[in-house]
């Protein structure tokens, strides 16, 4: 019987499963995580929050130096996101202009928390 | 003939596609299925008129947790076609790769719901083991278990490195083994044999009238596949072959789903292995010209379908989702009369729709005219006391 001998194959197997969160699992490179935002590169021209499908991107003023092409301007917005409204789908990052990209999903996967109304600055 | 109308608890807004049913009894015996689908409203097509061409791609994704990139794909290929793009090779390849991976992912996901219904656990957790190798090589292509955000108008995301591919045909050679594992288990198996077989049984002709879908209707004999019958993406340059089966119940389903992910496997090393060079994406024009479009998918339940009406803008002005559960339902309603009571959790697990939102039934008995709930655990459970005591016998 292929079942019974699938059962002794397996009884000499380590678990399948992983013991979170003491043991973690492993993350692959392009793994679409928490979003973050590189506040020295933003040059607050909106385009992520107008890309964004969920909207949860709001630009505030937030005045700053920075650097775009060797010159300088004074940026005077720059984007803050609401962590749960955002459904991680790399929009943003695609349609920022900047590099490395001022806005970005980073590899951080553990999100949950107590808080409903984070928000990523 | 008895007829009583309940209407039923509760809703279930969370999970897709809720279906509702009453189930008319006499005993044992099932007389008629009564089927409520327009239960659950959630306003996608509507939402989808109101954002252009770029972020309704995501809004789609979420119509179905398991086809997402089903919907995505149906959905930019209308566009596509309305717009007169021409895709790069390469953009289809990697479509068809996160396409077969997904209907992989769905028919594992499938024999283990099948395989709890009846009772055999055992098969749930090892089916469910191996479906997380296929979910982590679509983690790793494409950055996520589910919601792949691989499409877009024109092309496709994110591209494939060479050391993704190669760690991506690492992987197969254990996940053909484990499915060849299935197909002998399935064919000897006894739980599965006694449960299946001559279960949920519908004809070649009785399908066709019904118009069901999908690995539903290639069990049955019909010899119909989108993929080869009207072929998109890169099916049309990979070998493969459509599966079928003559025993049209359960068990034939089963039979089918096994093949077909045989045969994905194979499409899906194919196209990791021939993968043409060159760009992921072509630049999109803003506004699609007007016109009506018909675009046709095979997705891991049948034939998906989206009807797209543009209007020379930046977004649709009508569009239409036809799921392949949909098409399925009345197959399930007429394949069930004059089964057992005991046989629903499995002929409805059959053709694989969304059981979480179909999680109360009411049974009405007509004889004595009681009505009765029964959730879908206590269902599973009588199916499976039942046929225990039957087997005592
Ligand atoms: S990842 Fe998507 S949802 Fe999240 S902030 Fe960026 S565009 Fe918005
Ligand atoms: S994060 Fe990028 S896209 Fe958004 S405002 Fe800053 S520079 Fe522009």
């Amino acid at each position: 019987m292929s079942v019974l001998k699938e059962m002794f194959e397996n009884l000499a197997k380590k678990p399948a499963t992983t013991l979170y969160p003491k043991e973690k699992v492993p993350i692959p490179p392009a793994f679409r995580g928490r979003i973050a935002i590189r506040d020295e590169k933003c040059i607050g021209c909106s385009k992520c929050a107008v890309v964004c499908p969920t909207q949860c991107i709001t630009m505030v003023a937030s005045e700053r130096e920075v650097e775009v092409k060797g010159r300088k301007i004074t940026r005077k917005k720059k984007p803050e996101v609401e962590l749960f409204m955002c459904i991680r789908c790399g929009l943003c990052e695609e349609y920022c202009p900047t590099d490395p990209k001022a806005i970005y999903l980073s590899n951080e996967f553990s999100g949950a928390g107590p808080d409903k109304s984070v928000v990523v600055k | 003939m008895t007829e009583v109308v309940v209407p039923i608890g509760p809703q279930h807004p969370a999970l897709k596609e809720p279906v509702n049913f009453k189930v008319v009894a006499d005993g044992e015996t099932i007389v008629r299925l009564e089927l409520d689908v327009s239960y659950n409203h959630r306003g996608i097509e509507k939402a989808a008129e109101q954002r252009d061409f770029v972020r309704v791609v995501p809004l789609l994704e979420r119509v179905c947790g398991i086809c997402s990139h089903s919907h995505t794909t149906v959905f930019v290929k209308g566009i596509e076609e309305a717009m007169k793009l021409q895709v790069p090779p390469r953009a289809q390849f990697i479509r068809t790769i996160v396409a077969e991976l997904e209907r992989m992912h769905s028919h594992f996901l499938w024999l283990g719901v099948a395989a709890h219904e009846v009772g055999f656990n055992t098969l749930f957790m090892w089916t469910w083991r191996d479906r997380e190798a296929v979910q982590d090589m679509l983690e790793e292509m494409t950055g996520n278990r589910v919601n792949y955000g691989t499409n877009e108008v024109g092309g496709v995301r994110r591209d494939l490195s060479p050391d993704e591919i190669q760690a991506a045909l690492k992987r197969l050679p254990r996940l053909e083994e484990r499915i060849a594992k299935y197909a002998e288990m399935v064919s000897k198996e006894q739980t599965m044999l006694l449960r299946f077989k001559g279960v949920g049984k519908l004809s070649k002709e009785q399908i066709l009238k019904l118009g069901a879908v999908g690995p539903t209707a290639r069990a049955s004999g019909v010899d119909y596949d989108i993929r080869r019958d009207d072929p998109y993406l890169a099916y049309a340059d990979v070998p493969w072959k459509v599966i079928t089966d003559t025993h049209g119940d359960v068990y034939g389903r089963t039979l089918v789903r096994i093949g077909e992910l045989q045969q994905s496997l194979q499409i899906v090393r194919f196209c990791l292995e021939h993968i043409p060079a060159g760009p992921i994406r072509t630049n999109p024009p803003r506004a699609a010209p007007r016109t009506e479009i018909l675009s046709r998918y095979e997705a891991p339940r049948g034939e998906l379908v989206h009807f797209i009406r543009t209007n020379n803008t930046d977004r649709v002005e009508r569009l239409d989702i036809r799921t392949p559960t949909l098409a399925n339902w009345t197959s399930v309603a007429v394949s069930l009369v004059n089964q057992n009571l005991a046989d629903i959790p499995v002929v409805v697990a059959a053709i694989d729709p969304c059981l979480s939102c179909t999680s109360r039934i009411t049974v009405v008995n007509e004889r004595g005219r009681r009505i009765g709930e029964m959730t879908w655990d206590e269902l599973s459970e009588h199916g499976r006391a039942f046929y225990r005591a039957r087997g005592r016998r």
